[in-house]
């Protein structure tokens, strides 16, 4: 049983109701300014400074764990890592020969179709914080803002395909919101035949949907989709996710169609932040 | 009683910031739905238990915090918490000699009071979030009041 002691005895209650009043219209001020003029940017941006010491004291155990596993690593793990690595890097050191002819070739041929959306020519790479966002939203908080260059509305990739874009910038964080949240939507089309549509977020970060798509549509389970190019927000080519189900009910004029994103939405701690050449 | 003057204001900080904390903290993916509002307990605990300390001011600046933290609106959070200490100071003096169910049925009406705050700005400003599961953290803060105000009171004594 908790008795409780009182540590008030004053007998103020009249200013209550001022207060309370004064306190929401300052709230209810701070939110139509948020909202409709977006007026807030520069103190959000401050406030955002004075809690970002939190967030590190809450990320670095984390952080520590990380690093005293890898120092205690066997020689052995990391001489196969070593290996591994040289062998991915010739690899890729293989098809990059080609790469800047390709590039060069999109380039022409993106001209050719008068596309804006053009090659990614900078990329920087942040790190996913240990701080949880909100439950009921898919947003990660990336050790990257503003004054890396960081905007809102940028693309964010991991090495696997989209993955989200930015949604909100501070001095030294932001946040991306998944391409699976369940208000993310994002242009694409299939890669086998050009077939564009827009992939919707469930709330399930390995499950996307993909609502628009008739029954007549030409989409088969293991299709590959990719990024468009369309609304400007996503260079076009970047792989979303791939096709898993397809069931198509003759009653009904559209297919429900289960998608798998090729991002790991889940488990991503490293993501790349795209600056996109406007190719004009 | 011994301290007619002096405020816990101490207790009410470090209070506040362990809460705070424990509102970001990573938790997996099945517990992170059912995490109760820890600041919004500790706030309608000082509310009830010491209005003058912090007062309303302590559930502006909270609220705030939570805004920057992980609000869709600045303010949102504020608001909701302004009304929900103000509603807790103004009813104080009954809510302290409540029995301990009864207590953590108040704390459920408020709780559930700055849900429904939250549920009703995200609808208004155009990002609802309506799974049934962010119900599920008003019933587990009433649950864990009783530990929590003990708790406190344990921190205040000292």
């Amino acid at each position: 049983m908790v008795a409780f002691r009182s540590a008030d005895n004053s007998g103020r209650q009249s200013g209550l109701l001022l207060r309370c009043i004064l306190f929401c219209l300052l709230a209810i001020g701070l939110m139509i300014l948020d909202k409709r003029y977006d007026q807030l940017s520069g103190i959000r941006r401050a406030l955002s400074v004075v809690v970002y010491p939190l967030q590190v004291a809450i990320t670095s155990p984390f952080e520590a764990w990380d690093w005293l596993h890898e120092s205690f690593r066997s020689r052995d793990a990391l001489r196969a890592d070593k290996a591994r690595l040289e062998q991915e890097l010739r690899m890729a050191r293989f098809r990059l020969q080609r790469y800047e002819a390709m590039e060069t070739e999109v380039r022409q041929l993106q001209g050719l179709r008068e596309n804006t959306t053009g090659v990614a020519h900078k990329f920087i790479v942040g790190d996913v914080m240990n701080v949880d966002v909100d439950a009921f939203r898919a947003r990660v908080m990336v050790d990257k803002g503003a004054r890396d260059g960081v905007f809102v509305g940028q693309a964010v990739l991991d090495e696997g395909g989209v993955f989200g874009q930015v949604a909100r910038v501070s001095e030294l964080t932001c946040e991306v919101i998944l391409i699976s949240d369940a208000t993310h939507a994002i242009p694409a089309q299939v890669n086998r035949n050009g077939l564009r549509t827009v992939v919707l977020g469930s709330g399930d970060p390995n499950h996307l949907k993909l609502p628009y798509v008739s029954t007549a549509a030409d989409i088969v389970k293991g299709d590959l989709l990719v990024t468009s190019g369309l609304g400007g927000v996503f260079p076009a080519g970047y792989p979303v996710g791939t096709v898993i189900e397809v069931r198509r009910d003759p009653a009904a004029s559209l297919a429900e169609v289960d998608v798998q994103p090729t991002a790991a939405l889940d488990r991503s701690r490293l993501l790349l932040f795209i600056w996109v050449d406007a190719a004009k | 009683m011994t301290r007619e003057d002096q405020l816990p204001r101490t207790s009410m900080t470090i209070s506040a910031l362990a809460a705070l904390i424990l509102a970001i903290v990573p938790l997996p993916y099945p517990l992170d739905v059912l995490r109760p509002d820890f600041l919004v307990l500790v706030v309608l605990y000082w509310s009830i238990l010491a209005p003058r300390t912090g007062g309303l001011a302590l559930a502006f600046i909270a609220g705030l915090a939570l805004d920057v933290l992980h609000g869709i609106v600045l303010g949102q959070h504020a608001f909701a918490l302004t009304l929900m200490a103000a509603w807790a100071t103004q009813v104080r003096l009954r809510v302290r000699v409540f029995s301990m169910l009864h207590q953590s049925l108040t704390i459920l009406a408020f709780l559930a009071g700055y849900q429904f705050i939250l549920f009703w700005i995200d609808g208004a400003t155009g990002n609802p979030v309506t799974f049934l599961s962010r119900w599920f953290a008003p019933v587990i803060g009433a649950l864990i009041w009783p530990a929590l105000a003990g708790l406190l009171n344990r921190l205040n004594d000292r």
